[in-house]
C-alpha cells in the first residue's frame, strides 16, 4: 500500500505551448481528505495543470506522480475519478446506459442506481444524453466521474451551465462525497464555491502558484479586513492615513439623518490592532463594523497585484 | 470493454440511418443493378454470371460501408466532442475505444453481407455450393477489416466538419473505381490499370475467385495485406499523435 504517498505530487512541473507557459514550474501536494479549490482568472493554467494531474497530457519538465504512482497508473487501479469541461458524452444513448458503461468500467464500481440517485439524475435516467441541458449534462459528468470508489475526484469546472439553485443543492453532492473521505479537487471560477466547500485554496496566475491556504488566509494574505464606521463632524484624514496595518483608506459624507457626518471605510491586514489605534486618535466611532474581505475581493486584490509586479 | 461494445452496438441498432446504408442499401442497389440481367450472359473474362458477380461486388461493398461509415464518422466527432477525453480517464486501454468500435462495426457488417447473398440466391436464383457461401461469408468478413482500419484511420486524420466529406470522397471512390458498382472490365483500359492496385478491386476478387472455385490471385492477396498494414499503420500513428496532444 502507498497510503504515505501523498495523493497529488506536482514536482516543478512545466508545460509550455510555444511561446506561452501554460504551467511554469508548479510544485504542490495533496494530502488525503483535503478538498481543495483551484482557482485562476482564464488562462491561468487551470485546464492544463488538470490535465497533467490525470495524464492527459505530459509535462515537458518536472513530475506528476498520484498515489505514488504514474497518473495512468492510478486511473487503471481505479483511484481516480474525473470530469473535465472538455469531457464529451457519448451520444445517442440513454443517460442511465453511459452511468452503467462507466461503472462497467471502474474497478471497484459503485451500483449505477444508486450512482444516478447520489448525482440526482435518476429521474432522467431514460432521457438521451444528447437532448440534456447544460446542467444536467453537469450531472451526469459527474455520474461519470463518481461510479466508483475512487479516492481522489478531480471536477473541473463542474457548475457551470447551472442556475444559482442546482449550483447549491450540487454543493451539497460535492460535499457528500468530501464527507466519505474522499480528496476532492475542483476548479472554478466562483469564488463563493471554493469559499462554501474548500478546506484549502490554490490561487494559480500565468502558471504558476500565487497562494496556497485555506479561504481565511488568502483573504488576510489580500490585506482582507474591512473596517467601517461613522463620525460625527469632520475629521482631518491625515492621521487616519497614519494608523497601523493600513491598506486603504476612503472617506465620505454619511448617509444617515444625523446631519454633517462622515463614513470611514478602511482595509488592514490586522483589524485588531488598526482599530486600537483608531481609540488613540481620540475619536469617537459609531457604528463600527469589522467584516472580512469576500475572496472574491481577496482574489481580484491578490492577482491584481501580481499583474502590477510583472508589468 | 465488452460493455462498450454492447454500448456502442445497442447505438448502432438504434440507428436507422445508418442501418439502412449498411444493411438494406447494397441488397436494394444489387436488385437495380442485376435486376434486367438474365442469368446466362457472363461477366467477360470472369465465367461469372452479372448476378453471381454483382452478388459479391455488393456484399463487399455492404460490409465495406458498415465499417467505414461506422469508424471514421463517429471517431473525429467523438474526438472533437471530447467522449474520446473523457474515456481516457477510465481503466480502459486507449486502443480499447478501437476495437470497441470496430467489433460493433463488425457485428453489423455481418447482417448486411448475408442480407445481399438471400436476396441474390431467392431473387436472382445464384446457385454455389455451401462451402463456397461460408467461404465467401468469411472472406467478406474478414477483409473488411481493411477498411475498418481506413475508418479508424480517417476519424483519428479528420476534423468533425471535414470528416464526412472525406469519408464520402474515400467510400465512393473506393467502391466506383474498385469495380464494387460495375465490373471493371467495361471500364477504358487505363482506367482498368489503376483499378488493379485498388484494395476495394482485391477485396472483391477475392470473393469472385471463391466463386469460380479457384485460388485468388498472389496481386489481391499482396494487395490487401500491404493496405492493410498501411492503413493499420497510420492509424495506430494518428492516434498516438492526437494522444499525445489532446
Amino acid at each position: 500500500m502507498t497510503t504515505t504517498a501523498p495523493v497529488v505530487a506536482f514536482d516543478q512541473v512545466s508545460k509550455a505551448y510555444g511561446e506561452v507557459r501554460a504551467v511554469d514550474g508548479l510544485t504542490l501536494t495533496l494530502r488525503p481528505g483535503e478538498t481543495v479549490a483551484l482557482l485562476g482568472p482564464n488562462g491561468a493554467g487551470k485546464s492544463t495543470s488538470l490535465d497533467l494531474l490525470l495524464g492527459l497530457k505530459q509535462p515537458d519538465s518536472g513530475s506528476v506522480r498520484l498515489f505514488g504512482t504514474t497518473p495512468r497508473e492510478a486511473i487503471v487501479a481505479g483511484r481516480v475519478g474525473a470530469m473535465l469541461q472538455s469531457g464529451g458524452l457519448m451520444d445517442e444513448v440513454t443517460v442511465a446506459e453511459l452511468v452503467r458503461l462507466a461503472c462497467d468500467l471502474h474497478p471497484k464500481p459503485y451500483q449505477a442506481n444508486d450512482v444516478l440517485a447520489r448525482a440526482g439524475i435518476a429521474q432522467i435516467a431514460d432521457r438521451k444524453v444528447n437532448k440534456l441541458s447544460g446542467g444536467q449534462a453537469q450531472r451526469v459528468r459527474f455520474a461519470l466521474a463518481t461510479a466508483g470508489d475512487s479516492d481522489l475526484i478531480v471536477l473541473d469546472e463542474p457548475t457551470t451551465g447551472m442556475d444559482v439553485t442546482t449550483r447549491q443543492a450540487f454543493w451539497a453532492t460535492m460535499r457528500e462525497q468530501a464527507d466519505q473521505g474522499r480528496t476532492v479537487l475542483f476548479a472554478t471560477h466562483y469564488l463563493e464555491e471554493a469559499d462554501a466547500i474548500a478546506d484549502r485554496v490554490l490561487v494559480l496566475h500565468r502558471g504558476r502558484l500565487l497562494a496556497d491556504g485555506t479561504a481565511a488566509e488568502i483573504k488576510a494574505k489580500a490585506g482582507a479586513r474591512r473596517i467601517a464606521f461613522d463620525l460625527e463632524g469632520t475629521i482631518d484624514e491625515a492621521p487616519l492615513r497614519e494608523l497601523p496595518f493600513l491598506t486603504s483608506v476612503t472617506v465620505s459624507k454619511s448617509g444617515s439623518a444625523a446631519g454633517s457626518g462622515q463614513t470611514i471605510r478602511i482595509q488592514s491586514t490586522d483589524a485588531d490592532a488598526t482599530v486600537h489605534a483608531l481609540y488613540g486618535l481620540g475619536v469617537y466611532p459609531r457604528n463600527l463594523e469589522v467584516a472580512g474581505l469576500g475572496l472574491e475581493q481577496a482574489f481580484v486584490a491578490i492577482t491584481t497585484a501580481e499583474e502590477a509586479k510583472s508589468k | 470493454m465488452n460493455s462498450l461494445i454492447k454500448l456502442e452496438l445497442t447505438r448502432a441498432l438504434r440507428n436507422r440511418k445508418f442501418l439502412f446504408f449498411s444493411v438494406m442499401y447494397p441488397s436494394l442497389l444489387f436488385l437495380l443493378i442485376a435486376g434486367n440481367a438474365d442469368s446466362t450472359s457472363k461477366v467477360d473474362g470472369t465465367g461469372l454470371t452479372l448476378p453471381t458477380y454483382m452478388m459479391v461486388s455488393m456484399a463487399s461493398f455492404g460490409a465495406l460501408t458498415a465499417v467505414l461509415m461506422g469508424n471514421s464518422e463517429r471517431i473525429a466527432k467523438e474526438r472533437e466532442g471530447g467522449w474520446v477525453r473523457q474515456l481516457r480517464l477510465t481503466p480502459l486501454p486507449g486502443r480499447g475505444y478501437v476495437f470497441a468500435k470496430t467489433a460493433s462495426a463488425a457485428v453489423v457488417s455481418l447482417p448486411s453481407i448475408v442480407v445481399v447473398f438471400v436476396v441474390a440466391a431467392s431473387v436472382k436464383d445464384v446457385r454455389l455450393d455451401a462451402w463456397q457461401w461460408l467461404a465467401l461469408t468469411g472472406a467478406i468478413w474478414a477483409g473488411s477489416l481493411v477498411f475498418a482500419a481506413l475508418g479508424v484511420a480517417i476519424g483519428y486524420l479528420a476534423t468533425g466538419d471535414a470528416v464526412r466529406p472525406i469519408t464520402m470522397i474515400t467510400y465512393f471512390g473506393l467502391s466506383m473505381l474498385g469495380g464494387l458498382w460495375m465490373p471493371t472490365t467495361t471500364f477504358p483500359q487505363w482506367l482498368q490499370d489503376i483499378a488493379e492496385w485498388l484494395p476495394t478491386h482485391a477485396y472483391a476478387a477475392l470473393g469472385q475467385a471463391i466463386e469460380q472455385s479457384r485460388a485468388p490471385h498472389a496481386q489481391d492477396i499482396a494487395v490487401l495485406a500491404v493496405s492493410f498494414v498501411l492503413f493499420a499503420g497510420g492509424a495506430a500513428w494518428l492516434y498516438r499523435k492526437d494522444t499525445l496532444k489532446a
